[in-house]
C-alpha cells in the first residue's frame, strides 16, 4: 500500500468540500425566500426573516416580494433594506475589510489543524521507527506489526507499553548515573 | 425567611472557602483530619444550598412578593407549576440552580469514592470546592436572590411568557446537569497536575463522568431545540443563537474528548491535549453560563441580562491561566509513553477527528463573539446569524461526518491495504447507490449529497461492525439474531454502545438535512373558506374564535388541512395574549407524520377579518428527535459499562 494515497484523497475531498461553499447548499427555493433567509429581523425579535412574523419582519417580506415584482436584482433589493436598516439586518457580515476574519478564520483553522496533526503524527511515527531499528540493532527478535493473529494483537501493545516503560526507566537510570 | 436565605448562602461561601483552604494543609502536611474536615465542608455546602432553594422555592410559591425575585417572575395568577418552576426563570435563581447541581456533584462525587483513601480524591474535592466559592460569593455579595423589596408590590410582573411550557421545565436542569457537571472531570484534571500523578486509571474514572455530563447536555440541547421549535414559531429548531452556540460548544469539545481519550487509555499518548479539552470543556461551559447571563450578545435569552459579567469573566480568565501553568509546569508528566505506528490508523483518524470537533468549536466561537469584535473596531454592528454558520459550519460538520465512517474501521496501531479494501469498498459503494437514489426525489447540490453519501457508508460500516462481531462469535453461539446482537453488544458496551450513538448522530443528519434544504414556505391573509396551497397541502380557514385561558387569552384560527384532496385534520394555530406581558405569543398548530411535518402560525388577525397564515413543510423533522433517542440510547448503553466495572470492584475489601 502506498501509505500516502488515502489521507491524500482525504485532504482532497475536504479542501474540495470547502472550496464548494455557499451557492451550492441552496435549494429550489423560491426567490423571495432565498433573500429572506439571508436576512435578520432589526427589531429586538433577532430571527432569520424568513421564519419571522413580526412587524418589521412582515414588511421586510413585503419590501422583498414588491422588489421581485418590480424586476430588481437580489443585490438591490438587499441594498436598498440595508440602506434602510443598516449592515446589522445581513445574516452574515459582507466578506470584505475587516470582516473577511471571520470567514477565513474558520477554514484556515480547520487546515492549520490539519497540517499541525499531520506533522505531530509523521514525527511520532519517524520516532517511534528509530526506536524500532535500535531495538533490532540491539538484536531483538521481534518483527514489527507483522504478528498474524488478531489475539497477540493485544499482547502485542502490552509489548510496547512494557518496551516504553524500559526505554524511560533506562533513560533516568542513565540520567541517575550523569547526575 | 430571607435573612435564613442570605445566611445559607454566606455560610455556604464559608464552607466552600474552608473546604479549600482545610483540603490544602492537609495535602501539604499529610494531616488526614484536615483532609476530612474538608470533606465535610463540601457536604455541608451541599446542605446549605438546598436549604437556600427551599426557602427561595417556599417563597416563589407562596408568590412572597416582598421578595425582589419573586416579584420580577412570577405573579399571582402563575399555574402552580411555573411558579415552581420559575426558580430558573431568573438570573439568581438559575445560579442557585447551578451552585444546587454543583454541590450535588461533589456530594456525589465524595460518596462515590468514600471508601478510597488516596489524597488525590481530595484534591479533587478541593478543585470543586474552588468553583463553589466562586459560585457562593456570587450568590452572597453580587447577585442575591434573597433581596427584598421595601414596599412589595400588590402583584408581580410575571414570568416571561416563552418560559411559560412544559419543555422549560425540565431543559434547564437537565441542561445544567451538564454543563455543570464538566466541572468533575475538570477537577481530576488539575487534581492530576497538582499532585503530579501519572497512570491511567483516573483517565477512565474522568471517561466515565464526562460520558454521563455529555449525555445529559446532549438531552438539554435537544430539548431546547424541541421548546424552539414549538414555543418560538419561527419554522426551525435550531437558529445559531448566542446561547444555542454557548451550550454546542462544550458538547462539541467533550465529544472530541470522548474520541481521543481512548487513544490514552490504550496507547498511553496525548495526554497534554486530552487535559487541555477537559479543562476547554470546562472553560467553554463556564462561558456558556457567561453568554446567557452576563448580556453580551443580544438574543432570545436577553431577559437573562445583568451585571454579573465581568465576575464570570474574571473567573474564567484565572481558571484559563491556572489549568494553563498547570499544564506547562507538569509537562514532563504528560509525555506520550508510545509513539505511533502508521498516520492512516485508529489513533489518526482520532486526531484528525479532534482538530474537526476543535474546528467546529472554534468557528461558532468566533461567529458568536465577532459581532461583538466588529462593532469594536470597525464601529458599525453586524450580525453574524444562521446565513453564516451554515455555510461555515456545514462543511466542517459533513467533513466530520464522512470520518465518523471511516475512524472505526481503520484498526488501531497501521491499517494494511487488505484491511482497506475489506472495510471500505462496500460502504463507499453503497453511499453511492444511496446517492443515485436520491437524486431523483431533487436531492441536489454538493452538501446533500456528500450527506447522503456519509450518512449511508456510516451506517454500512455500523451494519458491517455488528455483523463481523457476530461472525466472530458464532462457533461460541447459536440463536435468533435480535438475542446475537444483544449478546453482541454485552460483550463489549462501549464500543457497540458508541456505535449506537454514531447511528442516531447520522439519523439527526438526515433530519437536519431535510428540514433545512427540502423545507417549503407559503403564507398569505385568508378569509373564511379561502385555501392556501402548499406542496400537497391545502389549508382552508374555516374560521377564527377568540377565548380565554388561566392567564392568557388567546385567538385562535380554525385551519382545515387536506393532503392530495384528502382531508387530515383541522389545526388550531393561534396568538396568546398574556395578561401580564405586551408582547403577543405564538401558540403553533402542528401536523406530525413520521416523514414531514406541517406546521402552521397565526400571524394575526387583520383589520379586514383575514387571518395571516404561515406555513412550512419541515420534512424529517422528527429524524432530529428520534436521532436523539437513539443517542441516549446508545450513551445508556456505553455508561451501563461502568457499573459492571463497580461490581467487579466491590468484593475486593
Amino acid at each position: 500500500m502506498r501509505p500516502l494515497r488515502a489521507p491524500l484523497a482525504f485532504l482532497v475531498l475536504i479542501s474540495a468540500l470547502l472550496a464548494g461553499s455557499a451557492p451550492l447548499l441552496a435549494k429550489e427555493k423560491d426567490p423571495a425566500q432565498e433573500i429572506t433567509s439571508q436576512l435578520i429581523c432589526p427589531c429586538s425579535c433577532g430571527e432569520v426573516v424568513s421564519g419571522c412574523i413580526c412587524e418589521t419582519g412582515m414588511s421586510m417580506k413585503a419590501a422583498v416580494e414588491n422588489g421581485i415584482k418590480a424586476g430588481k436584482s437580489k443585490q438591490e433589493i438587499i441594498g436598498a433594506l440595508v440602506s434602510q436598516y443598516g449592515e446589522v439586518i445581513r445574516g452574515a457580515p459582507k466578506p470584505e475589510g475587516f470582516n473577511l476574519i471571520v470567514w477565513i478564520a474558520p477554514f484556515a483553522a480547520t487546515l492549520l489543524g490539519f497540517a499541525i496533526a499531520w506533522l505531530v503524527l509523521r514525527r511520532m511515527v519517524r520516532r517511534r521507527s528509530e526506536l524500532a531499528t535500535a531495538a533490532a540493532g540491539a538484536g531483538s527478535p521481534a518483527a514489527r506489526g507483522t504478528m498474524p493473529f488478531p489475539a497477540v494483537r493485544g499482547l502485542e501493545e502490552d509489548l510496547d507499553a512494557l518496551r516504553a516503560r524500559a526505554e524511560k526507566e533506562l533513560r533516568q537510570m542513565k540520567q541517575g548515573r550523569e547526575a | 425567611m430571607s435573612e435564613l436565605g442570605r445566611l445559607s448562602l454566606l455560610l455556604g461561601f464559608a464552607c466552600s472557602l474552608f473546604a479549600v483552604g482545610s483540603i490544602a494543609w492537609g495535602l501539604r502536611t499529610g494531616l488526614s483530619g484536615p483532609l476530612r474536615g474538608g470533606r465535610r465542608a463540601v457536604w455541608a455546602v451541599c446542605g446549605l444550598t438546598v436549604l437556600a432553594v427551599i426557602l427561595l422555592e417556599r417563597a416563589l410559591l407562596a408568590r412572597d412578593m416582598s421578595y425582589r425575585y419573586v416579584a420580577e417572575h412570577t405573579s399571582k395568577d402563575l399555574p402552580l407549576h411555573y411558579a415552581f418552576t420559575s426558580l430558573w426563570a431568573g438570573q439568581e435563581g438559575s445560579l442557585l440552580l447551578w451552585l444546587l447541581i454543583l454541590s450535588a456533584y461533589g456530594s456525589a462525587f465524595l460518596f462515590a469514592y468514600r471508601k478510597r483513601l488516596d489524597p488525590f480524591y481530595d484534591a479533587v474535592a478541593m478543585v470543586i470546592a474552588a468553583v463553589m466559592v466562586f459560585f457562593t460569593g456570587l450568590l452572597s455579595f453580587v447577585s442575591s436572590p434573597f433581596r427584598i423589596l421595601a414596599t412589595p408590590p400588590p402583584d408581580g410582573m410575571g414570568l416571561n411568557p416563552l418560559l411559560q411550557d412544559p419543555g422549560m421545565m425540565i431543559h434547564p436542569p437537565i441542561l445544567y446537569t451538564g454543563y455543570v457537571g464538566f466541572v468533575v472531570p475538570f477537577a481530576f484534571a488539575m487534581a492530576v497536575l497538582l499532585l503530579n500523578r501519572s497512570g491511567t486509571r483516573w483517565i477512565e474514572e474522568v471517561r466515565r463522568w464526562t460520558l454521563f455530563c455529555w449525555g445529559f447536555l446532549g438531552v438539554g440541547i435537544l430539548l431546547g431545540a424541541r421548546w424552539a421549535y414549538i414555543e418560538l414559531g419561527w419554522g426551525g429548531y435550531w437558529g445559531w443563537d448566542p446561547v444555542e452556540n454557548a451550550s454546542l460548544m462544550p458538547w462539541l469539545v467533550g465529544t472530541g474528548f470522548l474520541h481521543s481519550v481512548m487513544i490514552e487509555q490504550r496507547r498511553g499518548m496525548l495526554k497534554t491535549w486530552n487535559i487541555t479539552l477537559i479543562a476547554l470543556t470546562f472553560l467553554l461551559s463556564m462561558f456558556g453560563t457567561f453568554l446567557t447571563r452576563s448580556g453580551v450578545l443580544t438574543s432570545v435569552h436577553s431577559f437573562a441580562e445583568s451585571n454579573i459579567g465581568p465576575w464570570f469573566l474574571g473567573f474564567i480568565l484565572i481558571a484559563a491561566t491556572a489549568a494553563t501553568a498547570l499544564i506547562l509546569y507538569r509537562k514532563a508528566l504528560l509525555e506520550s509513553e508510545n509513539r505511533m505506528d502508521a498516520i492512516v490508523s485508529r489513533e489518526g483518524s482520532f486526531l484528525f477527528n479532534n482538530v474537526l470537533f476543535v474546528a467546529l468549536t472554534f468557528a461558532t466561537f468566533l461567529g458568536t463573539t465577532f459581532p461583538v469584535l466588529s462593532e469594536a473596531v470597525t464601529g458599525t454592528k453586524i450580525s453574524v446569524s444562521a446565513p453564516f454558520f451554515n455555510r461555515v459550519n456545514v462543511p466542517i460538520a459533513l467533513t466530520l461526518l464522512l470520518l465518523t465512517g471511516a475512524g472505526p474501521v481503520l484498526s488501531w496501531k497501521r491499517v494494511t491495504a487488505s484491511v482497506l479494501k475489506r472495510n471500505f469498498v462496500l460502504p463507499a459503494f453503497l453511499g453511492v447507490i444511496a446517492v443515485l437514489v436520491a437524486l431523483p426525489f431533487g436531492a441536489t447540490g454538493v452538501y446533500p449529497l456528500v450527506c447522503i453519501f456519509g450518512a449511508a457508508f456510516v451506517i454500512t460500516t455500523i451494519v458491517m461492525g455488528f455483523a463481523r462481531g457476530i461472525q466472530a462469535r458464532k462457533s461460541a453461539e447459536t440463536g435468533a439474531l435480535p438475542g446475537q446482537v444483544v449478546s453482541l453488544v454485552q460483550k463489549n458496551k462501549r464500543r457497540y454502545g458508541g456505535y449506537i450513538v454514531h447511528a442516531g448522530m447520522v439519523v439527526i443528519f438526515l433530519g437536519v438535512l431535510g428540514s433545512s434544504v427540502f423545507q417549503k414556505e407559503a403564507h398569505g391573509p385568508l378569509r373564511n373558506g379561502e385555501s392556501l396551497k402548499l406542496g400537497p397541502y391545502a389549508l382552508t380557514l374555516r374560521g377564527v374564535t377568540d377565548h380565554q385561558r388561566q392567564n392568557a387569552s388567546l385567538t385562535t384560527a380554525i385551519v382545515d388541512v387536506q393532503r392530495d384532496g384528502k382531508f387530515v385534520a383541522t389545526e388550531h394555530p393561534s396568538k396568546a395574549f398574556y395578561s401580564k406581558s405586551q408582547q403577543p405569543m405564538t401558540e403553533v398548530a402542528l401536523h406530525t407524520t413520521p416523514m414531514e411535518d406541517l406546521y402552521l402560525i397565526l400571524g394575526g388577525v387583520n383589520e379586514d377579518g383575514s387571518a395571516s397564515i404561515q406555513a412550512y413543510i419541515n420534512p424529517l423533522v422528527s429524524f432530529v428527535w428520534v436521532g436523539g433517542l437513539i443517542m441516549v440510547f446508545g450513551t445508556l448503553i456505553a455508561l451501563s459499562d461502568r457499573m459492571r466495572l463497580r461490581r467487579e470492584e466491590k468484593p475486593v475489601p
